[in-house]
């Protein structure tokens, strides 16, 4: 299962109105053009996905830290990847009971396998919490 | 102990300077010209061998030896090993590439030598996989392998033709979490039982890291990821002669404890495609082997695993350890060579 992207998105889907659209030719390469009379109908679906708040990263690199007993002052960011720092399966295992508890969240065991950086856990930890 | 000597090392050649300033082996390889010696071939196991090599990363101290190590290794990987944090992390991953690399070489699959010339790929679950050459006429090798490193051992477990999975752990790995807290919310009921059952909190604790590792051994032999079988889908049974016999059994070349793996889709029928090994190395560290079961004896009975252990710092030497006290047998049904 994919980790939870970190990048924003909106998604919003409308319809041209039938009979309406006139298209340029495309074998010339002209760009598309649509023209409509009305008005873009309703958003049918709205979906905004950002990256988790600082608080969540930094709450999850001190997880990270105290898991694999590194000093405080070791540089743990949204990019640092568990592995990098010394993190076996073991211990990525514990550092997800950490924040399964931390967070008062249940992390699946594939999304769990899916968690490479600390950004990926925050973001998971977002998902979940906002689902909750 | 067999141990092979050190091979002579070739006429000096001028050494190529680590472009990378992150790595610590930059300024000393410039000091060090003589290359890498070649490595001495190996015979491939048998169809019904295991061949299991170790390095312990705390006597390979050498640093000229360990940039000669990097440049084995292809750019990718060695960019991976430099983003590890750390010179311990880095040493155990340089050596846990250099390990497979010259093992590999050294079985002299299609007659050449060079652990430099050797592909790696993922299969589709990700599991690593030798990309063998395809030339004219040539077939390669049924040869599986299986890497495990912690920082104090790296592993590497050899077979031809049987799925293979490894994985070390040192005996006195401690867990944040309490045992039985993190066995509830990981492990199946029955392994919760069985690690509850022990009243010494000491022992309750290698328990735990001897089925932690049986389990890895298992799910890394499959290959499909662990995604595919999350931990507590599948129960790791240990007969009761052989919970006895973890404790009592020493240094003895032949053991024989049943450990079988049951999955929960299929409770009634122990799954019998797969057999274990469960090894104290050096008194330190755990050492847990799953192999696919080629053949069974007569009444579905299966042969004992039959082990051929070496202790090794590549290019430089090579000790046959399997019979004596530092791989002691105490799981599986084992026979050491």
């Amino acid at each position: 299962m994919a980790a939870a992207s970190a990048s924003s998105f909106t998604s919003l889907k409308s319809r041209p109105a039938p009979g309406l659209a006139t298209i340029a030719a495309v074998k010339s390469g002209a760009p598309l053009s649509f023209s409509f009379r009305r008005p873009v109908p309703a958003v049918s679906r709205l979906r905004i996905s950002c990256a988790a708040k600082p608080e969540t990263v930094e709450k999850v690199a001190k997880i990270v830290k105290k898991q694999l007993a590194l000093p405080a002052e070791t540089p743990v960011t949204g990019d640092s990847k568990f592995a990098a720092l010394g993190a076996d399966s073991l211990d990525t295992v514990e550092i997800v009971m950490g924040l399964e508890e931390e967070f008062h969240i249940s992390v699946e065991e594939d999304s769990a396998q899916s968690i490479a950086t600390v950004q990926d856990a925050a973001d998971l930890i977002e998902e979940l919490v906002q689902k909750k | 102990h067999r141990r092979l000597p050190a091979v002579i090392p070739t006429p000096p050649v001028s050494a190529s300077p680590f472009p990378n300033p992150k790595s610590q082996y930059c300024c000393l390889s410039r000091n060090f010209s003589a290359a890498l010696t070649p490595l001495l071939p190996v015979q491939l196991p048998s169809r019904m061998e295991t061949h299991l090599w170790y390095v312990v990363p705390d006597e390979v101290k050498s640093a000229p030896l360990l940039s000669k190590y990097m440049e084995l290794l292809p750019q990718s990987e060695r960019d991976h090993v430099l983003g590890f944090r750390g010179d311990q992390l880095q040493k155990s991953a340089l050596l846990a590439r250099t390990l497979v690399r010259t093992t590999i070489a050294r079985y002299q699959v299609d007659g050449h030598l060079d652990p430099r010339s050797l592909r790696f790929k993922r299969n589709i679950h990700g599991k690593p996989e030798v990309e063998w050459e395809t030339k004219d006429g040539f077939c390669p090798p049924p040869l599986q392998f299986n890497i495990s490193h912690t920082s104090s051992l790296v592993a590497c477990g050899v077979t031809m033709n049987s799925l293979i999975g490894i994985d070390v752990e040192e005996k006195r790995r401690r867990t944040k979490n309490n045992i039985l807290a993190f066995a509830k919310r990981y492990f199946t009921a029955h392994e919760v039982e069985h690690l509850n059952a022990i009243p010494d909190s000491e022992l309750q604790q290698q328990e735990f890291i001897k089925l932690w590792t049986l389990k890895e051994a298992y799910v890394k032999a499959l290959g499909k990821g662990f995604s595919s079988s999350p931990f507590n889908t599948f129960t790791i049974r240990v007969n009761t002669a052989a919970q006895e016999s973890f404790c009592l059994v020493k240094a003895r070349k032949e053991a024989s404890s049943g450990i079988a793996v049951e999955t929960l889709d299929s409770p009634q029928n122990l799954t019998n495609n797969w057999q274990f090994a469960l090894l104290e190395l050096m008194g330190s560290h755990y050492v847990a082997i799953c192999l696919e079961r080629q053949e069974t004896g007569g009444a579905g009975k299966a042969f004992p695993i039959k082990l051929t252990a070496r202790k090794t710092i590549p290019s430089v030497e090579d000790e046959l350890v399997s019979g004596t006290n530092a791989v002691v047998t105490i799981g599986g049904s084992v026979t050491q060579f």
